[in-house]
């Protein structure tokens, strides 16, 4: 009995003293990995959707609070006025897991302005195809107030065959960006206009 | 010659991991298709190989005997993952091209095996030096790996070109076939040149 205590103890303690380190190194860490994922994943997908470098447009983020969680936004300011909005969700039921999508709507004509995958973990060859230009061009200039389909749901999508999961999974994704999109409109423009005015302040940095 | 210096130099060549040892091919053979990849490989595992066995040899008369390889392997992986996280933070393309090979250092044999047979029963210092020495081979053997099939694959060396525009790359080289004729003519050669210095060659 004495022995196994011993056992679990010892085990115990060292497995308590990895988990120790590990936040403590999470910690330090965590800011600049989110940096460098800004930099290498999110900014080439930035810089197609809305069409600036993405240097410029990762400075423009934004969290904003929804009852499912924050999201992260992006926007690209036309003289002052929010032009572009690259929002960021997490499309669910992807065959290796969710799917990480961008989907960047223009804030002046409501129409999308493209799709771009950020992360996921599909098979090569088979669901890994949501990546290529032939699928995510269906997206351009849909309109961001109806919701994106696929053909024989009614929509304009043509799905990957073979790859049904993956092609929902992107399709949830876009639906939530779009009701993020279409139920806070106004609200992320006041933050972005808060944002913008706080930019322009030197005091309150 | 003195302990310090056979276990410090017995990494380059007696135990040369993965040639001498055998052991570790996994990511021999699948992240060398550029010098580039297999240096940081070989390095995430160098620093990985260090730690452990500086803990392991630390805590040699704590752990029981029974749950031993349990608590390797949870200090191997607490290292593993420090090692993803340093990579992600200051050398992210990197860390894209070696991918899962990263997580899969904790089961690398090198490391378990060196923990077993080395740092669990050797002062401290004795076994951080032979983590530095195998590590150091380790990351030698691969960059070489690497270097080769980069080479005549692709006619660069860490991504500068070498060769000149009329050279046709190879490309079966940074293929996973090229690694495995790679790896099992530089193997072939190194048991050659053993017989030659008439060592006791290592029967496979």
């Amino acid at each position: 009995m004495r022995e196994i205590a011993k056992l679990v103890l010892v085990l115990g303690l060292i497995c308590g003293i990895s988990a120790g380190s590990l936040a403590t190194v999470r910690t330090y860490l965590s800011d600049r990995i989110e940096k460098q994922n800004d930099l290498f994943v999110r900014g080439p997908a930035l810089e197609l959707l809305l069409q600036q470098p993405a240097l410029a447009i990762l400075g423009n983020k934004l969290i904003l609070d929804t009852p499912d969680g924050p999201v992260t936004l992006f926007y690209k300011l036309d003289s002052g006025q929010a032009s572009g909005l690259a929002i960021e969700t997490n499309g669910k039921g992807g065959y290796g897991g969710d799917i990480s999508i961008m989907l960047g709507v223009d804030m002046v004509s409501d129409k999308l302005l493209g799709l771009e995958i950020i992360k996921h973990q599909e098979t090569p060859g088979v669901g890994s195809q949501i990546e290529k230009g032939v699928f995510r061009n269906q997206w351009l200039n849909l309109s961001a107030n109806d919701p994106v389909c696929l053909k024989t749901d009614g929509g304009t999508i043509d799905g990957i065959s073979g790859a049904t999961y993956s092609t929902n999974a992107v399709i949830n994704g876009s639906q939530e960006a779009l009701s993020i999109f279409n139920n806070s409109k106004d609200r992320i423009r006041e933050l972005i206009s808060q944002m913008d005015s706080a930019d322009q302040n030197p005091l309150s940095n | 010659m003195s302990r310090f210096l056979s276990v410090l130099i017995h990494g380059f060549w007696k135990d040369l991991p993965p040639f001498r040892l055998v052991l570790g091919l996994c990511p021999a053979l699948a992240v060398t298709a550029s010098a580039n990849n297999g240096l940081g490989m070989g390095l995430s595992v160098t620093f990985v190989l260090i730690f452990s066995n500086l803990t392991i040899s630390l805590l040699r008369n704590v752990i029981p005997d029974k749950v031993r390889i349990a608590s390797y392997i949870v200090i191997i992986a607490t290292l593993v993952v420090i090692v993803e996280m340093i990579l992600q933070a200051y050398f992210f393309g990197l860390s894209q091209q070696l991918g899962i090979y990263i997580p899969l250092i904790v089961v690398n044999c090198i490391i378990l095996g060196r923990a077993e047979a080395f740092a669990s029963r050797n002062p401290v210092f004795l076994s951080a030096v032979d983590g530095l020495s195998v590590g150091l081979g380790f990351t030698l053997s691969l960059t070489l790996v690497g270097s080769i099939r980069e080479i005549l694959g692709a006619g660069t060396w860490f991504g500068n070109s070498l060769m000149g525009a009329d050279f046709q790359p190879f490309a079966f080289m940074i293929r996973a076939p090229g690694a495995f004729i790679c790896l099992g003519m530089l193997l072939g050669l190194m048991n050659a040149f053993s017989r030659w210095r008439g060592e006791n060659v290592i029967q496979n």
